[in-house]
């Protein structure tokens, strides 16, 4: 494999030169290694003081690893971590705030049922009354003073429960601030957002830089580092490719540095004869383990040949829809119609034995036995079928067969058959599961979130086949929180809000913007209510596997 | 300090076989050592004519005489003049071994299938009693002779495994539909075993002749013979045909277990409810037919116990159902390793009586020696069986690479720092 980004090292250099005495972090010849694995291989990273600095990657190219070195929560087994000019070894996060290092993770660490304010002084409470009382006037204080300085408009005696999914991570922003943090880490900060609440986040980094903080943020999506940051550093398989200045390279050239070859960054759709109804659910109602109704009926209809995608933020009601299509829970009331024969009272097998492919949104609870190999999880779900399976009996060596082609197609790595499921990265697990749910032969496939966590070069060949199977005449449903996933896939494009469809349209009529409305649940029209997401329901769920 | 705790927990859960076997070898010996220093220094405060003087002590009993008698003593002293295959504890060793066998693989399939039977003893309870009943009353019908032993036997063994079936059925179904926990409603029901098959007795099925609580006994033919060849005395209460028998049901099981659609599922309930669901299996009837099968195997046990131990049902029934327990999780739940258990099991039994007759020791100090081997040997797969579960959540995750997971690692420790400021 040749190394597209060997020359953009020289540009990491330079950096270093011109602007060493104004050095935010630096991380010198970090390697991490992990039983088995490498995860971070003599990588080097030099952030500006008062820049944004990208870390772009794709899952499973050491991102994380190396963050968490600078965080304290792993110690390097070689290499030197500086912050502001002097060398440091963190034993713990502690040492790392204590040296003005924030993280903001993914899931976001608040108490649901506490104020804001309460929330970012936790474990630091200013006292008063000889420290029998917390001092709750101040802490008030400090974050309105805080949110002042930073432009931020948060309501320190809010509950977070009450809180939109934006403010509750600029809740998190607040508490590594209040905590003195002066280099900011954001771990995927956008997996969670709407279109809008983005373009938020991206204010709040600008604010936070131009008053002089320093931002490391995680993603592997390109847009967000070409758009946001400063610097971009680009790792892939635990080693830095190098770091690359945004405004003087190009998506594809991105693209390629991350991947390691040319990749097609968006899937080509042509129209497609569409064929007789396959799937039609009917005002459908769906309650959650709470007993609360978070699908409130919901119409739909995929057609042989066409793929109905359904866009959202994750909380939405797409779980449990889903989940009452494909038979893991019984609907409240509303019927689902598969192949002509009403299924609403199927079990789950049943409708896997008449052709039903199901990509579950959770690979780790659903979609594979973690300690089972690849071979015994390559016949999850057709363990009865007639073709791996006689009177009672698996034939397992069609079914390792079947897993080594899946794992060959679908270039599962490593390609082995006798690896544990836990054992492969999220993206490989992933792949497998596509795998096997696609060469089921089936009449429906209802994935959801199929390319989450997948790199880009898997995630083009799964819309290929996607579109393969498209074209052979088979209805597909996808879910996606992926919006450039959903918008190029599908023909038609439903909306979820709340439990109901905001609308059903061609994917084409819609920006971008108009499509994060719909999300937010605004139609277009009605915009003038709010320009900002921050209204959001309270319901939405954090993304809890975003990056798994 | 936690972190190496944790750093163990995790070598331990992804130690190879070979490992694990080579660990439960190291265990024994360690287990023989401590209880050796334990028999030596118990000797200085016990008095004897004979014993080794060291500095005006007397130490009376001799560790190595007390582990000959404990594991040769235990095959009938092979190593000495005039062994026979066919001498009476060799035959006890494995009449032991092929109860255990029975009761723990009850106990493994259960477990296979993400449940806790703590019910074997109650299942073995009712079907033994169900096997004596049914012998008894049917033998009043069926020929005697040849024809009686071929169809009683069978029939025993069958009503054993159905009334057993059914009692383990009972908590199957509380779980499935009324969610209450099985390692409650098990323990719960093994006393309403004993009370069930005491009441009955009392009412109609006590054998008017014998002082003991028990039942009639049932004829001599049905009760499972033994190869005459191989020489076991019919006073052994010994059949190597059952022992064949539990060999032969111990790979069923296995087979069951690995190569069916049927144990594939089951498997899969046991470490991912929810993927099984996913695979397309009602998780409702697996609970209620994984634990009928497992209740089933304690119900054969107790079959066997009656028609090759006793030849009645009595109603004082040694504890073969809770030794189970300890057997299958010593055997890592593996039915295969159950046989290497269920015989360690047979030989510290027959072992500890050895030591009683040949030696001074009191028999409360063999009964520790025996639990310092049994909880030496299956610490480490029970701090594995733990350990799966909890590395599973927690530092496993370290191996992969990918963003989220690292995150969510990464939030604990934050969490914990955070409090500590």
């Amino acid at each position: 494999m040749t190394e597209p980004g060997t020359e953009h090292t020289d540009d990491a250099g330079g950096v270093e030169t011109a602007t060493a005495g104004d050095l935010a972090v630096h991380l010198d010849g970090i390697t991490k290694r992990f039983p088995g694995v490498v995860a971070n291989d003599d990588v080097d990273l030099l952030v500006e003081r008062g820049s944004v600095h990208a870390l772009l990657g794709e899952n499973g190219a050491g991102k994380t690893t190396l963050m968490n070195v600078l965080y304290g929560l792993y110690e390097p087994n070689e290499g030197r971590v500086v912050v502001d000019g002097t060398e440091r070894a963190f034993g713990s996060p502690r040492d790392a705030i204590d040296a003005g290092i924030g993280m903001i993770h993914q899931h976001f660490m608040l108490v649901d049922t506490m104020t804001v304010a309460e929330n970012i002084a936790l474990g630091n409470e200013p006292r008063k009354w000889f420290g029998m009382a917390v001092d709750r006037e101040r802490i008030e204080r400090e974050i309105r003073d805080l949110c002042d300085r930073y432009g931020f408009d948060v309501d320190p005696t809010a509950t977070i429960a009450d809180c939109s999914v934006g403010v509750q991570q600029r809740v998190e922003i607040l508490k590594a601030l209040y905590r003195g943090a002066d280099v900011l880490i954001l771990d995927e900060p956008t997996a969670v957002l709407t279109p809008q609440e983005v373009e938020g986040l991206y204010d709040v980094l600008e604010e936070l830089t131009a008053q002089g903080k320093t931002i490391i943020f995680i993603t592997h999506k390109l847009g967000e580092a070409t758009h946001a940051a400063d610097a971009i550093t680009v790792l892939r398989d635990g080693e830095s490719v190098g770091t690359v200045d945004p405004n003087r390279t190009t998506r594809e050239e991105l693209a390629e540095y991350m991947v390691g070859r040319e990749v097609l960054l968006e899937a080509e759709t042509e129209p497609n004869e569409v064929g007789e109804t396959i799937l039609s659910v009917e005002d459908i109602a769906v309650e959650d383990a709470r007993g609360v109704e978070v699908v409130s009926g919901i119409d739909l209809e995929v057609r042989a040949g066409e793929i109905l995608g359904i866009a959202g933020v994750d909380g939405n009601g797409q779980a449990e829809l889903i989940e009452a299509i494909t038979g893991l829970r019984a609907p409240e009331r509303g019927s689902v119609v598969f192949d002509d024969a009403d299924v609403t009272d199927w079990s789950r097998r049943d409708r896997i034995d008449a052709g039903m492919s199901y990509i579950p949104e959770d690979r780790h609870e659903r979609g594979l036995v973690m300690s089972f190999d690849l071979v015994e999880n390559g016949v999850l779900g057709s363990q009865r079928s007639e073709e791996f399976s006689e009177s009672g009996r698996i034939d397992w060596q069609g079914v390792r067969d079947h897993s080594e082609e899946i794992i060959e197609t679908y270039d599962v790595r490593p390609p082995d058959a006798e690896a544990d499921a836990e054992s492969l990265s999220g993206g490989n697990q992933q792949k497998f599961i596509v795998g096997r749910e696609f060469e089921r032969d089936p009449r429906l496939v209802v994935a959801t979130h199929p390319t989450r966590g997948v790199d880009i070069g898997s995630t083009e060949f799964i819309h290929e086949r996607l579109l393969e199977l498209r074209r052979a005449g088979i209805a597909i449903l996808l879910v996606s929180s992926n919006l450039d996933e959903v918008r190029s896939l599908s023909d038609r494009l439903a909306v979820i809000y709340e439990g109901s469809f905001m609308d059903v349209t061609d994917p084409d009529d819609l920006t971008e913007e108009g499509l994060g409305l719909l999300m937010a649940g605004e139609r277009p029209e009605s915009r003038a209510a709010s320009d900002s997401a921050d209204g959001m329901s309270p319901t939405t769920d954090a993304d809890s596997g975003g990056d798994a | 300090m936690r972190q190496r705790l944790e750093a163990l927990l995790e070598r331990l859960v992804r130690a190879s076989i070979v490992e694990r076997i080579a660990i439960s070898i190291a265990a024994l010996f360690a287990s023989i050592l401590v209880g050796g220093v334990l028999v030596f220094v118990s000797g200085a405060f016990a008095s004897c004519q004979t014993g080794l003087n060291v500095a005006g002590w007397t130490f009376c009993y001799n560790p190595m005489q007390v582990y000959y008698e404990l594991f040769l003593g235990a095959l009938g002293h092979p190593l000495e003049g005039g062994w026979s295959p066919g001498n009476h504890r060799l035959a006890t060793t494995l009449q032991q071994t092929t109860l255990l066998i029975f009761t723990g693989l009850s106990f493994a399939v259960a477990y296979r299938a993400g449940l806790f039977n703590i019910g074997t003893q109650g299942q073995l309870v009712v079907g033994g009693l169900a096997t004596a009943v049914t012998v008894v009353y049917a033998s009043l019908v069926v020929p005697s002779g040849v024809v009686g032993t071929v169809v009683l036997i069978p029939l025993g063994v069958l009503a054993g495994a159905v009334a057993g079936g059914f009692f383990g059925a009972i908590p199957g179904a509380l779980k499935a539909y009324a969610d209450a926990n099985e390692v409650i409603t098990t323990i719960m029901l093994n006393f309403v075993a004993v009370g069930i098959t005491s009441t009955l007795l009392s009412w109609q099925f006590q054998d008017p002749d014998s002082p003991n609580p028990g039942t009639r006994r049932i004829p001599e033919y049905a009760e499972i013979p033994n190869i005459p060849l191989v020489g076991f005395s019919s006073r052994a209460n010994f059949s190597l045909l059952a022992l064949a028998f539990a060999i032969a049901l111990m790979i069923g099981i296995a087979w069951l277990l690995a190569r069916t659609s049927f144990g594939y599922e089951l498997r899969t309930s046991g470490v991912q409810p929810e993927a099984a669901a996913y695979s397309g299996v009602d998780e409702k009837r697996m609970i209620v037919t994984s634990m009928t099968l497992s209740g089933a195997l304690g119900g054969i046990g107790g079959a066997l116990w009656v028609l090759m131990q006793h030849g009645r049902w009595l109603e004082s029934v040694p504890p073969l159902g809770f030794d189970g327990i300890a057997v299958s999780i010593l055997a890592a739940n593996n039915p295969l390793g159950i046989g290497v258990s269920a015989l360690l099991f047979g030989v510290l039994d027959s072992g500890s009586s050895a030591i009683g007759t040949a030696t001074a020791v009191p028999p409360e100090l063999v009964g520790i020696l025996s639990g310092l081997i049994i909880l030496f040997v299956a610490m480490p797969e029970f701090f594995r069986m733990i350990g799966t579960r909890y590395v599973e959540v927690g530092s496993s995750d370290l191996v992969r690479t990918d963003g989220g997971e690292l995150a969510e690692d990464g939030a604990t420790a934050d969490d914990g720092g955070e409090r500590d400021d």
